[in-house]
């Protein structure tokens, strides 16, 4: 990491409002640092094709069949989903197939806390196509999609963009817009081939994995839009150029969707490294990283840490799909802790009896536990429930829950002392991290 | 009554931990089906059935080894080793042992499968896991067959009783295969059940909550 932090970051996009499927009217502020931003647009308002064209050029799509995996290598791309896996290795492995292989941008962003993939949708369409169309070719196939939430404007948008770039020749492959249900499993992997094969967006226990067996059976190269529109600039502009960004260990840059302790949501594009203090505005009693699969951290520590994966992992915490808030001082984390959980279990998908009965049960005692007086053996009972659940379904999704919890237990251990006698430090209970409205589920929201 | 005797202990030995074997097996299969039919055991949550299950599985199997191991090392019939994993080739009782290497064969392809789950499809771990149907009744026969005590006394109404409790457990299972939850309601219901009583007085919330409209 470089001591010339010149990253107090730009602010490319600004909220308004707390609804977290709200498109944007367009970045309301724009400052070139450092080299960013990198993937969303400089100006005001979102890129049409014309300026993308303008400001990148066309891609090198006759190039990215021979070289373009060896280049993603040398860059170190990880996947910008969450999960940091080494995307060349994702293209490698669907490209070893002999049949005819399918390739999907994951627009699907399930984190309520995270509009990054929203944003990068709404401002620089035309990237994440690129790096679709880039992506098809270097793993040759002819079968490509984008899935994207439910939501109209967005997919009018998307639709307009696809349609312009068809009718001006830049693709080799025809792309499919999937709509993804509002659901926050929506976008893991085998849920999103499932879908996009025309099923529900469930998850399906692995082996085999989508690179293998994915949408209708045949190999599957999923990635996040963001991870698209980083490959879509390393075709162009190669390993070295993303490298002068980042650590050496975790190269380039990355969007961040930042929720600061006065309610303001923020997305904006930033270098893996930069120094936690610059991004949110501290001191705050804890931070969480990583989102609602992620991890509590102490304040004071968040002030001392860079974002990067090597400095997050002694926490428990990584940096995942980018979300970090700071929690205000007024409000109980256990609280905010117990309304996601409780968020978390009602978006179970009902399949693996660890999952479906223990984190409903997980969530009934940490709503204990953010009330006065818990019953103190309720502590050890949730650490057990926690080892009972991890590892114990088809997805992610306990595991993710799990570390949550186990984090808020370790960073609030001293306000659950407070509850126990019957007080809290909180001013204040409105809720803080942003869920949506509760709403009775059916089968059909699964599609 | 019989004096334990040297030449007796490992006949002794290999009777007693197959009759634990069968109790363990019989508890291993009707936790498996209240795992398979989100049942629940008074004091337990149901998700906690899941690792009795599996924790049962494995002691079982070490009184399976010891049941097995004492047989074959007792001197008083000889049971050539081959006989514990082949089918029917044993000198002393055929068939009656051949159904316990059935069963052996059987449980063995439960439990590798089941430590490898993570890493084969989940159909064919599946397929392979409704393969407990068939081992248990076998170990049962086996036993019967085996062992003349099981005849009489105490220790056939044991067995009477293990096999009315999988019967009875099979016949529940199904019944509750009628009336499923939907997938998309479960976590909710669940929820419901676990979520502490608001008790106003008793309970009341840190702020009153002069922010929220």
């Amino acid at each position: 990491m470089t001591s010339s932090m010149t990253r107090p970051l730009p602010s490319l996009a600004q909220y308004s409002g707390r609804d977290p499927n709200e498109p944007l009217a367009g970045p309301a502020e724009s400052r070139y640092l450092g080299g960013m931003p990198r993937l969303l647009p400089p100006g005001p308002g979102p890129a049409g094709l014309r300026a993308h064209l303008a400001r990148f050029g066309a891609p090198p799509l006759d190039w990215a069949g021979r070289g373009l995996v060896a280049e993603l290598q040398a860059a170190g791309l990880t996947g910008r989903g969450g999960a940091a896996f080494p995307t060349y290795r994702k293209l490698a492995a669907v490209a070893g197939h002999r049949r005819p292989a399918v390739v999907i941008g994951n627009g699907a962003e399930g984190e309520p806390a995270s509009s990054k993939d929203k944003t990068l949708l709404w401002a620089a369409p035309q990237l994440v196509l690129d790096g679709l169309q880039l992506a098809a070719a270097a793993i040759g196939s002819g079968t490509a999609g984008l899935y994207v939430h439910r939501d109209q404007r967005l997919h009018q948008w998307l639709a307009a963009s696809i349609a312009e770039r068809a009718a001006a020749g830049l693709d080799l492959v025809p792309v499919e817009l999937i709509a993804a249900p509002a659901r926050f499993l929506a976008g893991e992997e085998s849920a999103l081939a499932s879908r996009a094969a025309g099923g529900p967006a469930l998850p399906r226990f692995k082996p085999p994995r989508a690179s293998e067996r994915g949408v209708a059976d045949r190999p599957t190269l999923v990635q996040n839009v963001e991870t698209l529109a980083q490959l879509a600039l390393i075709a162009r502009y190669g390993a070295a150029w993303f490298r002068s960004a980042g650590t050496t260990d975790e190269p380039g840059s990355m969007l961040a969707t930042l929720h600061q302790a006065d309610g303001q949501m923020l997305v904006v594009e930033t270098e893996l490294g930069t120094p936690i203090r610059d991004l949110l505005r501290l001191p705050a009693p804890a931070v969480l990283v990583g989102g609602y699969h992620g991890a509590w951290i102490p304040g004071g520590l968040a002030e001392r840490l860079p974002l990067t994966n090597a400095a997050l992992r002694p926490l428990g915490a990584a940096v995942g799909a980018g979300v970090l808030a700071a929690l205000p001082a007024d409000r109980c984390g256990l609280a905010e802790t117990a309304r996601v959980v409780r968020y978390l279990a009602l978006e179970s998908a009902g399949q693996c009896g660890p999952c479906f009965n223990g984190l409903p049960r997980i969530a009934g005692a940490l709503a204990e536990l953010a009330s006065p007086w818990p019953r103190p053996e309720i502590i050890t009972d949730v650490r057990r429930w926690c080892g009972l659940v991890e590892g114990r379904g088809a997805c992610r999704h306990p595991d993710g829950t799990v570390r949550l919890v186990r984090s808020a237990l370790e960073v609030f251990a001293s306000e659950l002392d407070q509850h126990i006698l019957g007080r809290c430090a909180a001013s204040s209970s409105r809720p803080f991290l942003p869920l949506p409205p509760d709403l009775a589920l059916d089968e059909a929201d699964w599609r | 009554m019989t004096a334990i005797t040297q030449s007796t202990a490992l006949w002794y030995a290999s009777r007693a931990t197959g009759v634990v074997s069968l109790l363990l097996l019989t508890l291993v299969v009707v936790l498996g089906i209240a795992v398979n039919r989100q049942g629940r055991l008074p004091g337990l949550p149901a998700f906690a059935v899941t690792g009795l299950h599996r924790s049962v599985s494995l002691l079982s199997v070490l009184f399976i080894a010891a049941h097995v191991a004492t047989a074959v090392i007792d001197p008083y019939v000889s049971i050539r080793a081959a006989a514990v994993v082949i089918p029917f080739v044993s000198a002393y009782q055929p068939f009656w042992l051949g159904l316990g290497a059935v069963s052996l064969d059987l449980i063995a392809a439960l439990i590798l499968t089941s430590l490898a789950r993570a890493r084969m499809p989940r159909r064919a771990w599946r397929g392979i896991h409704w393969l407990a149907y068939a081992a248990w009744p076998v170990a049962l026969i086996h036993s019967i067959g085996a062992s003349p005590d099981l005849r009489s006394g105490g220790l056939r109404l044991l067995a009477i009783g293990c096999t009315l409790t999988v019967g009875g457990a099979g016949l529940w299972r199904l019944a509750q295969r009628a009336r499923e939850m939907p997938r998309a309601e479960r976590a909710a219901a669940v929820l419901a059940a676990s979520e502490p009583p608001v008790r106003r007085p008793a309970r009341p919330s840190f702020v009153p909550d002069r922010e929220a409209r």
